[in-house]
């Protein structure tokens, strides 16, 4: 169904192919390759806005995975990738190597969005969402008032991530080590959709139910997609801390567990793929908004006032209409823009 | 299908567009000439127009803009000209990051005028990295120690020192036998929290007794709740740290309760708006301004006048335009030493001893281990519904206040 015109499976493995035909590979490969020489082509602003894209890809896709692939509703995922930033913070300032340090915020966020998954068992669709809102109001509070855990009010204050004396200093540098996490992030969900825990997960969300009698175990599986999804979140929040080199409270309000909802929805529940296109609209909408404010401002300086305040209006618009006229998000549209070409030029 | 085809030709159209400007905004190379330099010196500026904190966020931005008319209109910096480039942060870290590097790395600025906490604290390390002065409006104590903050400066004390110098201000016409009551009341936020700790330290060594503390959050509609405790307790003077609208709450819910107390609010928390706000209840109540109010008599008002043609402008006006003056002050000591960079201006910055804002703010010296522009606040009194000076309160400048 995904793959080309004449493209049959014979086997299971074979249909579970990450990329089942060699033009895929050859696409992706390309793909790659032009990330990768990205740095050198483009201006620093536009790295650094490939950074804040690179982050947010793992940001949603930890969501995605949790909410779109498991169902498991959260509002508390900007609180959860905070828990990373100031683990992966306090790791680096007390000389943990940051590869380690990393993975060792993945692993506290894992811990702590275990503990507020608990709910989840009794919890269901709207209560679950109002229980993760807690879970980010407690861990608001947490941030702010953690005494030397997390500097109260000043925050923590971070150097550059570096290794083995390599000193990931510039936006350059930071591209590729989160170009990396980026990658394996998506890898690892793409892994995961395709063993029994992604099936299970599949299955918790389509009617639990049915899940619990076909076998899964839900408690164990819920609590296993708050784990995962935290701990990829907590990767997430330990770059954001190394990237900015400054972690305080208010970066991981409700405002930012939204976003990170909106990235998914307007991407596409439940795809690796709706994650990343969901990441870079919600990065690269407010650049755009601001191009065309400033664009628009240089011909009519009374409007740009005007334009300005409409900004968060336009974003509220945008998701509205997405969620009229693109339900399934920008993953289908792309399925649907494939399938028009692959048919191409016959219409049906 | 049509409508499919007319997204999918829209999305190819955009994405080739945005390829395009990817690939070609890299070079924009000014004409360097063995002549004078005449080329304007580039500012950026991240301010909240839109967000949580845009009402005080655009009359700033005015002050900032109109403090640039003046400089340039007094012909500018050596002869070349400011460029303010006004951007909107809307109090949103991950847009302040992505505007800055945009600012610093194409439009090459040398300088940031920055504004909300949120943004400012997020670019403490990026500006040392990029050695790029910003001069903000957050006030924050931990921005004044250069050994974490370097390239970090403001004009106004930081939070910590308005509230001790308040503080100082009602212990020394306190007259009565026993030690003064204090209460403190600030909304459970970064931006109020901060100078609460060294504010209740100073005001034990004053000899104040601290009978209680009230969380009253920023967007608070009523008060009641939180003051009926604190009303049991009488205090003789209250603290508000927050906003003019949570100070207008906190107001208007004492006078319905009938506290009898003296409150006195922070920067941000009174302007011109509050007695539009809270009306009568406003009056009797004082505040920390960091700059004079409109239509003060000081000698940098005239020009003020003349620029908004007697238009009154609220005290954040004021303090936009003084973080101009401060800016343009010390690149023109940058300029006599050589060329206008972010370092030199910072060097500058640190050389500035006592320097007067046109008594649009107490004096200001920087220092290369001490980043506090002055221990001074100007304390104004709500009278008849009008903002009066009341005093410049001074502290000694003792080191271990630095950063607290």
């Amino acid at each position: 169904m995904q793959g080309k015109c004449g493209l049959f499976f014979t086997s299971y493995p074979g249909e579970a192919q990450l990329f089942p035909s060699g033009f895929q590979k050859l696409m992706i490969g390309l793909f790659l390759l032009v990330l990768l020489a990205a740095p050198a082509v483009l201006n620093v602003y536009l790295t650094s806005v490939m950074n804040l894209i690179f982050i947010a890809v793992i940001g949603a896709v930890s969501l995605n995975l949790l909410t779109g692939v498991c169902g498991q509703i959260s509002l508390g995922h900007g609180a959860f990738i905070g828990v990373g930033a100031y683990a992966a913070g306090q790791c680096t300032l007390h000389g943990v190597p940051f590869p380690l340090a990393i993975l060792t915020a993945g692993a506290v966020t894992a811990l702590v969005g275990m503990v507020f998954g608990v709910p989840s068992l009794r919890l269901k669709g709207i209560y679950l969402a109002i229980a993760t809102l807690a879970a980010q109001l407690v861990l608001e509070y947490v941030f702010l008032h953690g005494g030397e855990l997390t500097g109260g009010s000043n925050g923590l204050l971070l150097d550059s991530p570096s290794l083995f004396g390599f000193s990931f200093d510039t936006d350059a540098r930071m591209y590729y080590l989160l170009f990396f996490f980026a990658a394996a992030s998506l890898l690892m969900v793409s892994n995961i959709m395709r063993t029994k825990f992604g099936r299970a997960f599949v299955s918790i969300r389509d009617f639990y139910l049915s899940a619990e009698i076909v076998g899964v175990n839900l408690f164990q599986y819920k609590l296993a997609a708050f784990g995962l999804s935290s701990f990829l979140a907590g990767v997430a929040g330990g770059l954001w801390a190394h990237y900015t080199g400054y972690v305080s409270a208010e970066q991981f309000n409700i405002g930012l567990s939204i976003s990170y909802l909106a990235m998914i929805i307007i991407g596409g529940l439940g795809s690796v793929l709706g994650s990343v296109f969901g990441a870079v609209f919600i990065t690269v909408l407010p650049e755009v908004l601001n191009v065309l404010a400033n664009g628009l401002g240089a011909y009519m300086p009374e409007i740009s006032q005007h334009i300005v305040a409409l900004r968060e209006g336009v974003f509220g618009l945008v998701l509205i209409l997405f969620l009229i006229y693109e339900p399934e998000g920008l993953a289908h549209r792309w399925r649907l823009v494939k399938a028009y070409w692959k048919l191409y030029p016959f219409a049906h | 299908m049509r409508v499919g085809k007319i997204i999918t030709a829209v999305c190819i159209v955009i994405l080739a567009g945005m390829m395009l400007v990817g690939c070609g905004g890299e070079e924009k190379k000014p004409a360097e000439t063995a002549k004078k330099d005449t080329s304007p010196i580039k500012v950026g500026g991240l301010i909240d127009l839109s967000g949580p904190t845009s009402s005080v966020g655009v009359p700033y931005a005015a002050g900032l803009r109109d403090g640039v008319k003046y400089v340039n209109g007094e012909g500018g910096v050596d002869g070349r000209m400011i460029e303010l480039d006004v951007q909107d942060t809307a109090y949103k870290v991950q847009q302040g990051l992505s505007l800055y590097k945009k600012m610093v790395n194409t439009d090459k600025v040398v300088c940031i005028q920055g504004y909300g906490s949120a943004v400012t604290e997020a670019l403490v390390r990026n500006l040392a990295k990029d050695k790029i002065p910003d001069i903000s409006a957050s006030y924050s104590a931990h921005l004044t120690d250069p050994k974490k903050a370097p390239y970090n400066f403001f004009i106004a004390a930081d939070y910590t020192t308005q509230l001790r110098a308040a503080l100082k201000y009602f212990r020394d016409t306190w007259k009565e036998e026993r030690a003064p009551k204090l209460a403190f009341i600030y909304p459970d936020h970064p931006y109020g929290l901060a100078p609460i700790p060294g504010g209740k330290e100073y005001a034990k060594e004053l000899g104040y007794e601290i009978v209680g503390d009230a969380n009253v959050s920023l967007k608070a509609i009523d008060a009641t709740t939180e003051l009926l405790p604190l009303k049991k307790l009488e205090p003789d003077f209250c603290w508000i740290g927050g906003t003019t609208p949570s100070t207008s709450v906190i107001l208007k819910s004492a006078k319905n309760i009938g506290m009898d107390t003296v409150f006195f609010t922070d920067i941000w928390g009174t302007d011109e708006t509050l007695v539009k706000l809270a009306g009568d209840d406003a009056n009797g109540s004082y505040s920390n301004q960091a700059a004079a109010v409109y239509g003060a008599d000081v000698p940098g008002m005239k020009a003020i006048e003349k620029l908004t043609e007697g238009k009154p402008q609220m005290s954040h006006y004021t303090r936009g335009f003084v973080s101009i003056l401060v800016m343009a002050e010390s690149m023109k000591r940058a300029a006599q030493n050589g060329p206008i960079t972010g370092e030199s201006i910072k060097i500058a910055l640190e050389s500035l001893r006592d320097y007067d804002p046109m008594g649009l703010a107490p004096a200001i010296s920087y220092f290369p281990d001490d980043h506090r522009p002055n221990m001074a606040v100007f304390l104004y009194k709500i009278e008849n519904g009008k903002m009066t000076f009341v005093k410049e309160e001074n502290l000694e400048r003792r080191a271990e206040w630095l950063g607290h």
